[in-house]
């Protein structure tokens, strides 16, 4: 009995191990192939001079068969990159930051003005309209999506 | 049906022929003038009377606030620009801050700046912020602070437009066409 509880625990452990090898061997290819079904068009990030935080606004086109779900987003540009939305409810502006957003397959979801953003937070150099900034979209499947966004003044958008 | 149509129609000749009428809100009767003690953008303390004389634009936000503040701002700039140069030059907008602690004078100043030239900020003690809040029943909240230290603002969210002599005449929210909030500016700037 003991035997061959114990028996069936190695196999397990063996099963589990030539998974874990065979995910190692695919991870690369994995996420390339995910990454494929995710294009992100039209990338700005608002700034305005001094250090007040900007605005990233761009379109995520899920082309892929399956929902994804965005998490977070990072740069090295910035100290602190969070999800927001802005909403407005009896003459009042509010803002508040989202953990996730799920996009469906077939899915174009827009960041937009008074609406989702990324908010960067706290600028580790100083950042010029025009600059190119490099962004790290993260997903709850792991996949890290590199975006790079153009800096742009509110005021000319 | 009939009534409706009739009614839209009546209003729509009124506000034709009417003084009193703005196509964006008209808050003339509800709201009070012009009249609060701050600082502006250069560190000085200024009176609303020394707005005077020139139509005014008053929005009530923050700096750190990194979309509904600057776009509103930007849409603001863009509506008065593209309006004939003597309309242009006669516009002001004050940006007054809700958030003091960290909206200096400089800071204001250099946002403000990427705005264009008729924008001026506005700060000052939360006290004196609070007289104009309270004056035009307007609330704003701060959030809870994150580990920087850094927090959110709720604030109003309409445009409020004051006459040369300071008196209130209407608010711009953001469902108003951008071609009623110029032919309500371009109005306010041939009045009186
Ligand atoms: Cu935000």
């Amino acid at each position: 009995m003991a035997n061959k509880a114990l028996n069936v625990t190695a196999q397990r452990v063996t099963q589990r191990l030539a998974l874990s090898a065979l995910a190692l061997l695919l991870t690369a290819g994995v996420a390339q192939a995910q990454t494929q079904t995710l294009e992100v068009s039209n990338a700005r990030l608002s700034l305005l001079p001094g250090n007040t935080p900007g605005a990233g606004y761009f379109e995520l086109y899920n082309t892929g068969d399956e929902a994804v779900t965005l998490v977070g987003a990072k740069s090295p540009a910035f100290d602190s990159v969070e999800i927001h939305v802005s909403s407005e409810h009896d003459g009042m502006a509010h803002m508040h930051e989202l953990t996730s957003i799920e996009i469906a397959s077939g899915e174009r979801f827009e960041f937009a003005p008074k609406g989702h953003h990324l908010m960067f937070m706290r600028r580790v150099e100083p950042l010029n309209i025009g600059d190119d900034v490099d962004v790290v979209l993260e997903f709850s499947d792991e996949q890290q999506l590199p975006v790079t966004f153009n800096v742009v003044s509110p005021a000319s958008m | 049906m009939y009534k409706l149509l009739l009614a839209a129609l009546t209003s729509l000749l009124l506000a034709g022929c009417s003084d009193q009428s703005w196509r964006t809100t008209d808050v003339a009767d509800i709201m009070p003038s012009l009249d609060f003690s701050l600082v502006d953008d250069n560190g000085d303390n200024v009176q609303a009377d020394e707005y005077l004389g020139k139509p005014t634009l008053v929005y009530f936000g923050y700096t750190f606030c990194p979309d509904v503040c600057p776009i509103t701002l930007a849409r603001l700039g863009d509506a008065i620009r593209q309006l004939d140069d003597e309309t242009r030059d006669e516009i002001q907008v004050l940006f007054i801050s809700v958030d003091p602690a960290r909206d200096t004078p400089e800071v204001l100043k250099r946002y403000t700046n990427a705005f264009g030239p008729e924008f001026t900020g506005l700060t000052g003690d939360k006290a004196d912020i609070d007289a104009i809040t309270n004056r035009y029943r307007i609330a704003y909240e701060y959030g809870e602070e994150n580990e920087n230290g850094d927090y959110l603002v709720t604030h109003s969210s309409a445009v409020f437009a004051f006459d040369r002599e300071g008196n209130a005449q209407f608010l711009v929210r953001d469902s108003h066409p951008i071609t009623d909030v110029q032919a309500d500016i371009k109005r306010l700037t041939e009045k009186s």
